[in-house]
Order: structure tokens, then sequence, then C-alpha cells
């Protein structure tokens, strides 16, 4: 019944963003386009605390590799299909990132408060490194001038163009991780959530698991970087950093975690909000986040999407 | 023979406010299993507290003794207002508490204004040590840090107090069955460490320029000592400070400091690897 739910949530967000086209401007239009990217960005981060329940404090370190990597690739002349090879890597990378990571820390036991904090740390000290080594990175400014997407001599620019390509990512990514989720491999996860002990006693390796979901999750993540490099033509130290990572956190805890489709609607809401607020304080932005992120822990928990599932039993058990 | 005897100071004095900080940290996690994101924010009242002080013509002592009352104050309405409803909710912890840092900065910025603040340090000029020459306030620093450490160790281990600290660290439930009220060791526990964490922030002070997101650095540098020396034990606490506080200053004086700190995670995230309980790991009491 609930799955169901989603996946016509699902095939009316797809009408929703089909449709969208024909009645926005180019700006609204540009505008969405990248509020989706961010969206991606959360699904990959949902895909692994949603599936896992261990929170990963840094995961705009992935999202920033795959943006670095994609712009250091096509921006050195003389390669074949650089867009091809820049995506790879941008996959690639922030997958063998999460690999080490994963290697070390969920298979040395560290899980809960301890994963969340190194993995913050982590976050902290790439935004670092990238600021420090300006030489390859650009430093604080970035690096302008990142070239479009293109694919066998045919660039992929304007806007219009752009939004279809982020948009039909964004559902495949999603019915992708979805499959993924309601087979076996998804199940397993869920019971070494709930028990982890249990679960190792049956017979699954768990640190083996985590990894690989750790892995996929980063290659989602670098993969919506490095597609936002290219679309934007900038690359940044912000797409990198803490409060990039701690923006995300907050898109998938509204949109409620462990739906994937909840983080997409969170960050085209959230995003929304942030440019209103900002247009009128920018200073007001970073107060009202701090604020969020407490009235959602004790408020909406399970997201504000789990409101209106909440009301809806309560309706139900009314009624009967 | 100078560079040597430079970097061991240089190393002392990170060491001193590395343990300071981490102390409300390995409190919080070892005491009450809560990871706060916000622990940064009381280093930062603490300097501001200074700032606060010197602006109305205080002396920079005086600031030393309102910095950590103020950092008190902070972490107990914390305390009472968020972590208390959240003890048995660990990630929900750890995004409150992020929450509440990014409004107590924010905070900071809207009473005293962007920009950096200056502190003035209470003695000025360098101490002659025959073998070099050492700024005459960090010498004092790493006095004062080791007295309030020393301090610190006994009360958690003289004291009825700190007999309940360990308790409660040890079992809870055998602690709250011996009539020991948990939830109030908690409140004193955090606030303590708060105000512990703010003396740290009048003592960096004069050091740097004081700023609202100051606190953030000195969170993630805490948070990997309190991990390599293990949650829990001022011994450990004192190893995971000597740990980081001297492979930061011996490898600042080769290298850029944004590779250092690339450097010491990765070494942090090996030893967490090899021995997941902390550098002492017998784990347990507070020792």
């Amino acid at each position: 019944m609930k799955h169901r739910g989603r996946l016509v949530a699902l095939a009316a967000g797809t009408c929703v963003l089909s449709i969208y086209p024909a009645f926005a401007d180019e700006y609204h239009l540009t505008v969405l386009r990248d509020a989706l990217l961010f969206g991606l960005f959360a699904v990959s981060l949902d895909f692994f605390w949603g599936s896992t329940g261990i929170l990963s404090f840094g995961h705009a370190t992935f999202f920033g590799l795959g943006g670095y990597v994609m712009t250091l690739v096509t921006m050195t002349s003389g390669l074949p299909a650089p867009s091809v090879l820049g995506l790879f890597a941008a996959v690639g990378a922030p997958a063998a990132l999460a690999a080490i990571v994963g290697y070390f820390l969920l298979f040395g036991g560290v899980r809960g408060s301890f994963f969340t904090i190194v993995t913050l740390a982590l976050s902290v000290i790439a935004q670092q490194l990238v600021i420090s080594w300006s030489s390859v990175t650009g430093g604080d400014t970035g690096l302008l001038g990142v070239p479009p997407l293109a694919l066998g001599g045919y660039e992929i620019s304007g806007a219009m163009a752009t939004y279809i390509v982020v948009a039909v990512t964004l559902i495949v990514v999603l019915l992708a991780l979805r499959a993924l989720e309601q087979s076996r491999w998804g199940k397993i996860l869920i019971a070494i959530g709930d028990n982890e002990v249990r679960a190792a006693a049956l017979g699954h390796n768990a640190p083996a698991r985590l990894t690989l979901t750790f892995v996929i999750s980063a290659a989602v993540a670098g993969f919506a970087g490095g597609l936002y490099v290219a679309i934007a033509g900038v690359v940044a130290p912000d797409l990198i950093g803490l409060l990039l990572s701690t923006e995300v956190i907050v898109w998938v805890a509204i949109g409620g975690r462990g739906t994937l489709l909840g983080p997409v609607v969170g960050a085209v809401l959230v995003q929304r909000a942030q440019q209103e607020i900002s247009s009128m304080n920018p200073s007001l932005w970073p107060l009202i986040l701090g604020c969020t992120f407490v009235i959602i822990v004790f408020v909406a928990p399970d997201g504000v999407m789990s409101i209106a599932e909440r009301s809806r039993m309560l309706l139900r058990r009314r009624s009967a | 023979m100078e560079a040597a005897v430079t970097t061991l100071l240089n190393a002392l004095t990170l060491i001193g406010i590395l343990s300071l900080v981490g102390l409300g940290l390995t409190i919080s996690f070892g005491l009450m299993n809560v990871t706060n994101l916000a622990h940064g924010e009381f280093l930062t009242v603490g300097a501001y507290a200074v700032y606060f002080t010197q602006s109305f013509g205080g002396s920079y002592w005086l600031g030393l003794v309102t910095a950590p009352l103020a950092a008190a104050i902070v972490g107990c309405a914390l305390e009472w207002l968020i972590l208390r409803h959240l003890y048995e909710k660990p990630i929900a912890a750890i995004l409150a508490t992020w929450g509440a840092s990014l409004v107590i900065q924010q905070s900071l910025e809207l009473v005293f204004g962007l920009g950096g603040k200056p502190v003035l340090p209470p003695v000025q000029g360098a101490l002659d040590l025959s073998v070099a020459a050492y700024p005459a306030y960090r010498i004092l620093l790493i006095c004062i840090a080791a007295i309030a450490l020393g301090l610190v160790l006994v009360l958690v281990r003289r004291t009825s107090f700190g007999l309940d600290i360990r308790t409660v660290i040890q079992n809870r439930t055998m602690a709250e069955a011996v009539g020991i009220n948990t939830r109030r060791v908690y409140a004193i526990a955090f606030a303590f460490g708060a105000g512990v964490a703010g003396l740290a922030g009048a003592l960096v002070s004069p050091l740097t320029t004081v700023l609202p997101q100051m606190g953030v650095g000195y969170l993630a540098n805490a948070f990997f000592v309190v991990i390599v020396g293990g949650a829990g034990s001022v011994a450990g606490l004192i190893a995971g400070s000597t740990f980081i506080g001297g492979l930061t200053s011996v490898l600042n004086y080769q290298m850029s400091p944004s590779l250092v700190q690339a450097i010491v995670l990765l070494v942090a995230i090996l030893i967490v690897r090899v021995r997941p309980n902390g550098l002492l790991s017998t784990a347990g009491a507070l020792r």
C-alpha cells in the first residue's frame, strides 16, 4: 500500500516535471534545474542514511570531489569525449574515496556518532585542501569556464536541453535506487540496521554491505556534482564544504528520510525558501537554517512528508 | 636546539588548549552518549566574553573569570532546552546541536557585528629561556592550562561528584539503582564541560582574532582528540591531545596547515581502524 503510494507520487512528480517547461520562462526553468541537481545529491545521501540509519555528515565531500574531478578532466585539452570521461571520473573518484573511508571505518566497527564525526571532519578538511591547493583548484574563487556537456560533437547547453537531461537523469536514478532498495539487497540492509549482530549471525557480511552502499551513495553524489559543474560552468569551494554537507541533511530530513523521492521535494522547497529569505537579508539564512534543524528534530523527526502520512492514518482510524 | 624547544612549547600550547576543549566532548560522549556539535561555540562564547569585558575597560584577568561562567550558562541553557529531551536519540541530538551551533554563531554576529575582534594579552613580549626566546603569554597559557587540568583530575578522582560521574559512565542503570540522580549529574557535568571550553576560548583569544566561526576548527580537532584517546577518560583525553597536538606541531614546522590537517585526520582514521576504543583502550571509567 505504502509502496504503491510512493510509485504514484513518483509518477505525479514525473508529470509535473514534464509539464513545467510549458509554463515557465527560461529563468525559472534553470532555477528548478539547479534545485533538481541538488535534489539528486540529496537522493544519494538518503540512499545511505535512509537504508542503513548511519548519518554521513560530510556528503558534500563526494559531491564536490565529483565537481572538481569533472572540471579538471574536461578542462584538459586533447582528450577524446571529455564529458563522458569526466563523468566517469566524477563517479569513480568519490566511489574510490568512499571505499577507502568505508574500509577503515565500517570494517573497523565504527558506527553511529563516530562515523558521523569522522565524515564531518572529512568535509572540513576537503574544503581546506581545495582552498589551499590553489594552483590546481583555483583556491577561494574556484575555476570558471567549465566546458558544457558534449556528446558525440553535440553540445548540450541552453536552459531547455540541460533541464531535460537533469530531469531524465533524476528519474532514472530514482527508479534504479528504488529497485535496489526493494530488492533482497535493501531488505538485508534493513535487517543490518535493525540488529547488525543478528544479521551477521544469519551469515550476512554487514561491513561489506554497508561499505558497498556507501560507495554507491558517494558515486551518485559525485555524478550529481559532475553534472552540476558542467551545467553551471563554475566550480567553487562551497560545493565541497561543511555548509553544503549540512544543508543536504536538512533537505533529506525535511523531505523524509528513507523515501528517496521526499529529499527531492525537500531540496526544491528549501532552496526556494532560501532564495526568498536571502534576498531579504543574507545573514538571516544561517539563523533560520539552524532553527529549522532544531524544529525538525522536535516536530517532524521523520520529515515533513510524514506529517501528511500520520494525519491520514489518524483520519482512517477515526473513520473506522 | 632552538627549533626543538620552540616546537615543544608550541606543542604544549596546543595540547593544553585541545585538552581543555576536549574535556567537555569526552564528558558528553562518554557520560551522556551525546554528540554535541555546538561544543565549539562554548569556546567562541568564552573568547567573546573576554573581548566584551575588555571593551568595557575590564582587565584580561576579569575576562578569564567571566568566560567560563558565560560558557557554562550557555551550556546549561543548551542542555535544559534541547539536549535533555534527546538523550535516547543520538542522531536527533547531532542535528539539533548543529542547529544550535548555527544559531549561536549568527546571534554573536548580530550582536557584535561582522569581522574579527582583537583581545589584548595580559603580558607582552618574549621570555628568554636561554636556548630560545618564547612569547611570555604562551608560557602563561601553558601554565594556566596545566593547573586547570590538574584541578579537573582532582575533581574527577577525589570528590564525591567525580565519583558520581565515574559511576554513571561505568554503568548507568546501576548508578540509578544506587540512588544517583543521573539527569542532575548530566546537567552539571555538561555545564562544567562547557565552562572549561569557555576557559580554553579565553586562553586562545589573545593569540587569534575572535570570530563567530572560530569554534568550528577547534571542534573538528577536539573530536579527533576524543576519538583517538577514547571517550570518557581523562587519561585518554590527555593521550589524545598529546598525540594530535604533538603531531600537528611537528608537521606544522614542515608544511602548510591544511595539509597537516589532512594528514592528522588520516592518521586518526588509521588509529580508529586499529584501536576502535582509543589509544588507551581498556574502556570504561574516567580515570
